[in-house]
Parts: C-alpha cells; structure tokens; sequence
C-alpha cells in the first residue's frame, strides 16, 4: 500500500491483489455506461420484448439515425455551445483584467475589495438565485442567450485563481517591462498575459464544463424548449422514459449529449483534473 | 550618453519603518559606482529609487541637472539588469532586447542594428531566436546586460547581476562586465553585497549599513582608510582584527596597549582621538609571523588556514583572545604550536565604542 | 537641508510638486479600470442579489410582485411545515450517506493507484471520467439501471431467478439509490484530492521508514495516513457543502418521492418558489440553507488557514 516504493521493490502479492480489485471496481464502475451505450444500439421494439437481447446480436445505429433526422438536440447543442462558449470567453476575460488588477496594482480599497470577492465564494448559488430570477423578470432577460450566460460572470472562482497566477510571477518583469516603457495594460497585454496561458487553460475549462453541466439556472430561466441547453434538454426527454420514441432512442440522445464531453476529457485530462480539484479546494 | 546622478537628502520610508533616512550622494558622469553593504542595508531600495520603482519620501534625485524623481521609470532613460535577469520567457532573445525600443516606436531598421550590434558586441548572436528558456544562467545574464545596452541609456543600473551564477562563472562575467565598462561608456550604479565584486569593478563604492552611507571612496581608500569600525569589518577578508587597548602619549602619537600588555606604536596624533574605550584594528596582513627581536607577542595556534598563496594563523594570545595572522603559503606551523607575532601598529587603526576610526598617517598619504 | 540646495531646476521643487510623484504602486483610481469589469458583474448579480433575497424572506411575495412586509413569518412558517422539517432530515440522511462513502473510497482507491505505473494512470481516468458528465446524463444512466423491470440491475438479479430491491419506488430506499448514484458520480473529486496529497508527502519519510524496517501497514499507519489527516478533513468538508445542495439526482430520479421521502432543501426551495411562485418562503429557505453552507465553508477556511500557517 505504501506504493511510493512500487518502483524500487517488486510487485507483490498484495499488489496484485490490489490491482485486481481496482480493475474489478473500474468495471463496474463503467458497467452502467455500457448498459446505455448497449441500450442505445438496439432496436426499440427487440429491447420491449426482451430485455437479455441487450446481450447479443443484432445491433443498429438506427436510434442515431433518428437523432440526425427528428431530434431538438442539435439545437440545444447549439445553445450549449452558445452559452458555454461566450460564458468562457467573458470568464477569461474579466478574470484575467481583474486578477492582474488586484495582484499587481494599486488603487483605493483595493483590499477591501478582493477580500469582498473571496467572500464571496462561500455563496452558494441558491443564496442568489431567487432574486437572479426576479430581476431577469424584470429585465426580460428569460429565455435569451445573455440571461443564461451573464449570471456565470458574477462567479468569483476565476478572479481567485487569476490573481494568485499573477501574483506567482515575479515582479521583476513587471519592473523591467515598466523601465523598457511599457504601458501598464501593454505590460499586462504583451508581458504577464503569455505567461498565465495554463492558469487560463485550467479557468476555461472548468468554466465552459461547468456551465455546459449546470443545471439549476437553465432550468429556471431558459424554460422554452427552443431555449434549452442540452442538460435541460436531456432531461426533459426522461419524463417520457421508454415510452414514445422508445427506451433505445432515449439512450442514444445520453450517448450523443455524453460523448462530446467525454472526450474532450480523454484529450485534456490533465487540465480537467486540475481544474476540478483546483475549484474545490480554492 | 551618460549621466551625472546627483542624489539629495533621500529618505524612505515604509509606514513606521524607515528604510533610507536622509542619504545624499553625488555620482559622476561615466563613473562605476557600486553599493556595498549588507542585505536589508537600502542598497537595492536606492537603486530602485533611481530606477523609479519605489517611490522618493523626502529629497530629490537628479540626472544631469534635471530632476527625474518625478518622472515615470521608462522616462528617466535608464536601463536596469536584474537579480534575477527578468527576461521575458516567452519572448525570443532578439525580442526581449527590442521591446524596450518598440515601446519608443523606434524605427524597425534600427532597432534591428542595435539589436545586432549588442549581441556581437556579447557574443550572443546565435542566441538570438532562441526563448530564456533554452539558457544558461550565463547566457541570460548576457541577455540581460545586452537589453540594457540596446537602450544606450544615459546610466546602467545593476541589482546584484552576478549573485545567480555559480562561483567560476561570477568571476569570468565579473571581468567582462570590467572590459563592456570600457567600451560603453555610460554611467553604471552597481549594487552588490560581494566586497570582491565591489572591490574589483568600481571607480568608487558607497558603503551602505543600517539605513545610512557609512563612507564614499575608492576601493583603495574604503579598504585602507574605513571610515568606521563597520567598514572595517565589512571589507577585507579575513575579518580585521579588534582588540580592546588602553592609550597612552608617546612624542604626541597614540601608544596602543594590548590585553596582553604588549604595546604598539601608532603615528595618529593622540590629541586627534576622543571618544572612549578605544579598540585597534589590525588587518592579518600586517600580523606576521616573527622571530627574535621583531616579535612583540606570542600565543598559540588554534586553526590553520592553508589558501595557497598564503596561510592563515588564527592564534590565541596569552591573554585569552584570538587574533588571525598571516603567514607565506607553505607555512610549517601547526595546530598547537606556540609561535611569536609581530603586529604592525604603523598599519593598524583605532576605533572608538562609537565605531568612529583613526588612521596612520602614513596610511592616508597612500 | 534649504531648499535653496536642491540643484536643477530647482525652483519649483517643494511640497506640492512632491504631490505629482508617480510613485509606481501609489493607488490610483485608473488602476481600478481592470477590476471595473468584473465588479460591475460581482456586484450586479451577485452582491445585490444576495441581500435582496435576504430582503426577500423577509416579505410576503409571489409572481406578481413583492408584498407586504411581513417580518420572520416565512420562517415561522417554514418550521411549522412538516416537509421543510423532513427535507432537512433527508439532507442531512443524504449527506450521511455520500460523504463518509466518498471520503472512504476515495481515500483507498488513491491509496491503491499512487504509483507511476500505466494501469494505475488509466484506471485513475477511468475513476474520475463520471465526474464529467452532466447530472442529467448520470440520472439517465442510473435509471436505466434502477429502473423497474427492465433495469440493469433487474435483469442482473434476474439471472438468478431473484428480484430487484426497487430502488428508487421504495420510500426507504430512494434516497440510498440517489445517493448510490452521487457516488458513482463524484467519487473523482475527493480521489484526486487524496492522490495529490498524497504526492506532497516528501519521498524521503518513506526512505527514512524503509531504514528503519517500518513494514508496509506500519509505514500506512504511521507516516501515510497521518501526513495526509488535513486533507481528509477537507475532503469532507469540501463534499458536505457540495453535497447539501442535492437537487438535480432527487428531481430527476424520484421528483423527490415517493412521498417526499427523497426530497432535499434545494428541490424544496425550487417547489416553493418556480412551482408554487411562493417567493418569499422560497427565499427563506434559502437562507437557511446558506446558513448551513456557511458553517461548513467558515469551518473549510480555518483549516486551509492553519494549513497555511504549518506548511
């Protein structure tokens, strides 16, 4: 168990051991996801009479099929992307202006100010929600693009994460680009923002993940079906379960809203990793 | 280019803590100037005032008759090379030297042959695409000085250049950076707390030590003629020797009595020294080893420091306390050994409790 | 010194030129143009929000607009509502059941794959892949496999003749089924938590145990699970907060049933107010569900603080 040493000792029989459970588990673990895909590519009239067919032959892409032909998903693909995309654009943006702000320069209550914003990262959404909700109303902001992105612009986790990037490059470049007579914003500009492109890698991509995950405030403000994103989308299919367009074709919508997000973890593991963990613990 | 700095009454201070109180100095055109003390001294804080990074409290700071305190540290045209060198990582060599001049809007043409003629001049030339990444330590230091130099500002400000790079390679770029002196001739302001560097690269250094200058002087003067016991202590290697004495008049000139009764005659006129509970110091040089009649001690040796050229006696005195002496380098002393010093009090100073300091006369004519 | 000495131009050197000194990280209102943005944002739809919903709680609301003014009545009348008391159970039942769950198994499958070995590296993706679903994608899965007759796990347990436990219809079960599914869904998180603790604990305690014949279990006993007891109170307190805020698994598994059995605040608070539009109540509930987040965030700091005080 103290496998530090994994390296230095030959693999035992305790490590063996080990090793089999955690395989064992990871495969149960993805037992489910396997039983949708399964599901997915199957007949819808073969899976209401039988069950065990899941098991054996034949299999059909034609629940994907459909999905091209007749479903609102690409819509709400669409809108995901719309939403996510913009929110992660405008998270970096600010976070990154702001988080240069308060870890390189002056100004009254600067202090006062970030220890407001560390505040508030021990809100939690709910706090804020009813009367996000109440002034949307007001501003007629439901079911339009900016109602659903502008409240992700309020999240304070990207300001904390940019500003202690920042603070973590030395402040001699500053002091050597200030003497080669760079403006402050050319220095933040040219200078310091190359340098945080990994805090930005990890920032963009826990905010786009979370915001193409979030499920309470599309729920609540986006509420006509043209104007889901794909989580709420997804969802409102389940009332439904197994009935109309068939247990099969349900999957194969999981599958299609599921994959895009799959692999883009398989490709940018290590960032997604950090960025997860990173946002916890703050 | 160059600039005659011209530094008056400045003071800096954080909050309650006073870091700079009152300094004034005069830097002449084209001089080397280093700044020599201790870390936590003000040294790097006075550079930085210079550079305009830290901001002037109380007094002025001139260049060339104009006062630039109050100027943004890109218009005071001057160029600084860091601690840490602070390249721009992601920029390539050639870019990081020309940022500064594309900042001015300087033409590309230029730009360019300056860039060119630096990186000849520092033999960097292959480096020049090249990001600080895919450096040296030696070569980033290049880099640094070569970005500096692109500027041809009216004065190079240096923070501690050489204190990143392993022992043989501070040496080597300690010489280069003395022949670069000559060929550009600009105003340099050095800070280190490296007496060799100081010794050996300036025109004049400036001793700094708890918030104040402790004396100005070329580095034969700082190191013959310390201004006060700090000095003293802070330059020269090893160590001077102090040792408590009373004082007594001979034919006008201070006579210096040791713990151990032994006595030394001075040329410093007695009627100069006031003060109380004198020391005198004595640097190893003058204490040699010595038999017959030059000795006017003895004691026994406790360590031995072999350097080569030279060995170093550190040898206790009768009377309890421990004095180094010097000796040639194949000296066949040994641990243990009582040996007889003879200690040269026309080369030794006094110091009183104040550390103020008295020389020879002799001395000061040198 | 006379003013008279300062050299240069000299005549207009005194205090109020001493004003115009751009001391480089003087403050200055222009710097605040780059956090301008961002506050605005912070301000708008965080800040205001937050203590309207307070003023909010405080008012008798619905969808039509705010009322009267009627004091801690919502509050009152959310301690006489039998459900609100019962959805405050279930979460802290919910809680119970994940976050010991996830603390434990997170802390053993990081245990079992901090090694450098290339099983160990694609186990540990495959562990935290579920992490990046959305939740809507994980209730379907686990439906597929709760559900009835034709179920993952029915057609498992039918292979041996047996009958599925009804997962998410049995009022005793269908918070054990969410929460089985919350773990299945989270258990990433507190593992890379663990794994990167368990990385900071320098190699050379173990080489120094390994010399002093420490066997395995000894070595996990004394100098693994100890150096990384900090963490463990993190994680935990780290799953609490998320995991007080149940919502999406309750609503689209059970709708909270049957018979409220698997309702927790937050679909509460999302009833009384989309569903009901009674705001005020809604309001209130939230406020004491931030009250409870609060405790447990205030308890997270101190101890990322006193972390920061012994690393």
């Amino acid at each position: 168990m103290s496998s530090v040493s994994s390296g230095m000792i030959g693999r035992s029989t305790g490590d063996r051991i080990v090793l089999a459970l955690t395989i064992g588990m990871a495969i149960v673990m993805m037992a489910p996801i396997a039983w949708v895909v399964a599901l997915s590519l199957k007949d819808n009239k073969e899976l209401m009479t039988d069950m065990n067919s899941v098991f054996h032959a034949p299999y059909t892409i034609q629940n994907y099929i459909n999905i091209l032909a007749t479903s609102s998903v690409f819509r709400w693909i669409l809108n995901s992307v719309i939403v996510s995309g913009v929110l992660t654009i405008l998270t970096l943006v600010l976070s990154s202006l702001a988080g240069y702000g308060f870890a390189r320069l002056n100004f009254p209550f600067r202090n006062a100010l970030f220890v407001l914003v560390l505040l508030g990262l021990a809100v939690p959404e709910q706090a804020v929600l009813i009367a996000r909700h109440q002034l949307f109303s007001w501003l007629k902001f439901h079911n339009t693009y900016h109602g659903l992105i502008l409240p992700g612009l309020a999240a304070p986790f990207g300001v904390f994460l940019m500003t202690q990037y920042f603070r973590a490059i030395p402040r001699e470049l500053d002091e050597a680009a200030l003497l080669d007579n760079a403006s402050r914003f050319k220095i933040f500009w040219k200078v310091l923002l190359p340098l945080t492109l990994p805090a930005q890698a990890t920032l963009g991509i826990f905010t786009f993940l979370s915001s193409w995950n979030d499920y309470f405030w599309p729920l609540i403000s986006g509420t006509k079906k043209e104007m889901y994103t794909l989580t709420i989308g997804i969802a409102s299919t389940q009332t439904n379960f197994a009935q109309s367009e068939g247990l099969g074709f349900l999957m194969s919508q999981a599958v299609f809203a599921g994959a895009p997000i799959l692999i883009l973890y398989l490709f940018f593991q290590k960032y997604i990793v950090t960025a997860v963990s990173g946002a916890a613990v703050r | 280019m160059t600039a005659h700095i011209e530094i008056l009454n400045v003071s800096k201070r954080y909050g309650a803590l006073t870091v700079l109180d009152g300094l004034s100095l005069s830097i002449k055109a084209n001089e080397f100037m280093v700044f020599l003390g201790p870390s936590g001294c003000g040294k790097s804080t006075l550079l930085r005032m210079i550079a305009g990074l830290e901001s002037v409290d109380e007094g002025t700071i001139s260049i060339n008759g104009q006062r630039i305190d109050t100027l943004p540290p890109g218009k005071r045209d001057i160029a600084m090379v860091f601690q840490s060198y602070a390249l721009y990582p992601h920029m390539t060599v050639a870019d990081n030297m020309a940022f500064g001049l594309r900042n001015i809007n300087m033409p590309a043409d230029v730009i360019s042959a300056r860039v060119a003629e630096a990186a000849r001049m520092l033999e960097i030339t292959h480096l020049l695409e090249r990001k600080p990444g895919q450096l040296s330590g030696g070569q980033r230091q290049r880099v640094a000085i070569g970005r500096a130099i692109v500027k041809e500002p009216k004065a190079f400000l240096f923070d501690e250049p050489l204190s990143n790079l392993d022992a043989a390679l501070r040496v080597r770029t300690r010489v280069e950076l003395a022949q670069l002196r000559n060929r550009v001739r600009s105003t340099m302001v050095f800070v280190t707390h490296d007496q060799i560097e100081a010794m050996t690269l300036a025109d004049r250094i400036v001793v700094m030590n708890n918030r104040k200058i402790e004396q100005i002087g070329t580095p034969m003067e700082i190191y013959s003629q310390p201004a006060s016991r700090f000095v003293a202590t802070f330059v020269g290697s090893p160590t001077m020797n102090f040792l408590r004495v009373s004082l007594s008049n001979q034919n006008g000139f201070a006579r210096a009595t040791l713990p151990d009764g032994t006595e030394l005659q001075t040329s410093i006129p007695l009627e100069s020294i006031d003060g109380s509970e004198h020391s005198i110091g004595i640097r190893a040089e003058a204490i040699k080893r010595a038999n017959g009649a030059a000795a006017t001690t003895t004691g026994k040796v406790d360590v031995v420091e072999r350097l080569g050229d030279r060995t170093l006696l550190y040898t206790r005195l009768r009377e309890g306390s421990i004095i180094v002496a010097e000796d040639i380098g194949n000296s066949r002393v040994a641990i243990g050994d009582e040996i007889a010093l003879s200690l040269d009090g026309m080369r030794a100073h006094l110091f009183d409790s104040s550390g103020r300091a008295w020389h020879n006369q002799e001395a000061s004519h040198g | 010194m006379a003013e008279a000495a300062i050299p240069g131009s000299g005549s207009a050197a005194s205090a109020s030129v001493r004003q115009a000194v751009p001391d480089v990280n003087a403050p200055i209102w222009r710097n605040a143009l780059f956090v301008a943005p961002y506050l605005f944002f912070f301000l708008t739809l965080l800040v205001v929000p937050l203590f309207w919903g307070v003023w909010l709680s405080l008012h008798k609301a619905d969808a039509f607009g705010i009322g009267r003014f009627v004091g801690l009545d919502n509050y009152f009348r959310l301690f006489r509502d039998k459900i609100f008391l019962q959805v405050i159970g279930n979460t802290f039942y919910f809680v119970l059941l994940t976050v010991p769950a996830l603390a434990v198994i997170g802390l053993l499958l990081a245990l079992a794959l901090n090694r450098n070995a290339r099983t160990a590296a694609a186990l540990r993706a495959v562990y935290f892949a579920s992490s990046v679903l959305s939740v809507t994608i994980v209730t379907l899965i686990w439906r597929t496999v709760f559900i009835g007759n034709f179920g993952l796990l029915a057609t498992v347990y039918g292979w041996f003749g047996a009958t599925a436990p009804a997962f998410l219809s049995d009022p005793k079960l269908a918070m054990i089924g969410i929460a089985i599914a919350t773990v299945w869904w989270c258990i990433g998180l507190p593992m890379m938590l663990f794994l990167s603790a368990l990385q900071q604990v320098p190699r050379e305690i173990y080489e120094a145990a390994s010399l002093d014949n420490a066997s395995r279990w000894g070595t996990l006993w004394h100098i693994t699970l100890p150096s990384i007891r900090r963490t463990f109170v993190l994680v935990i307190i780290i799953e609490i907060v998320l995991q007080f805020q149940l919502f999406g698994q309750a609503w689209l598994m059970t709708k909270g049933g049957p018979n409220n059995a698997s309702k927790p605040i937050v679909l509460y608070i999302y009833e009384a107010t989309f569903i009901k539009w009674d705001l005020g109540l809604g309001a209130a509930a939230s406020e004491i569900l931030f009250i409870l987040i609060m405790i447990a965030a205030l308890a997270q700091y101190f101890i990322s603080r006193r972390k920061g005080e012994e690393g």
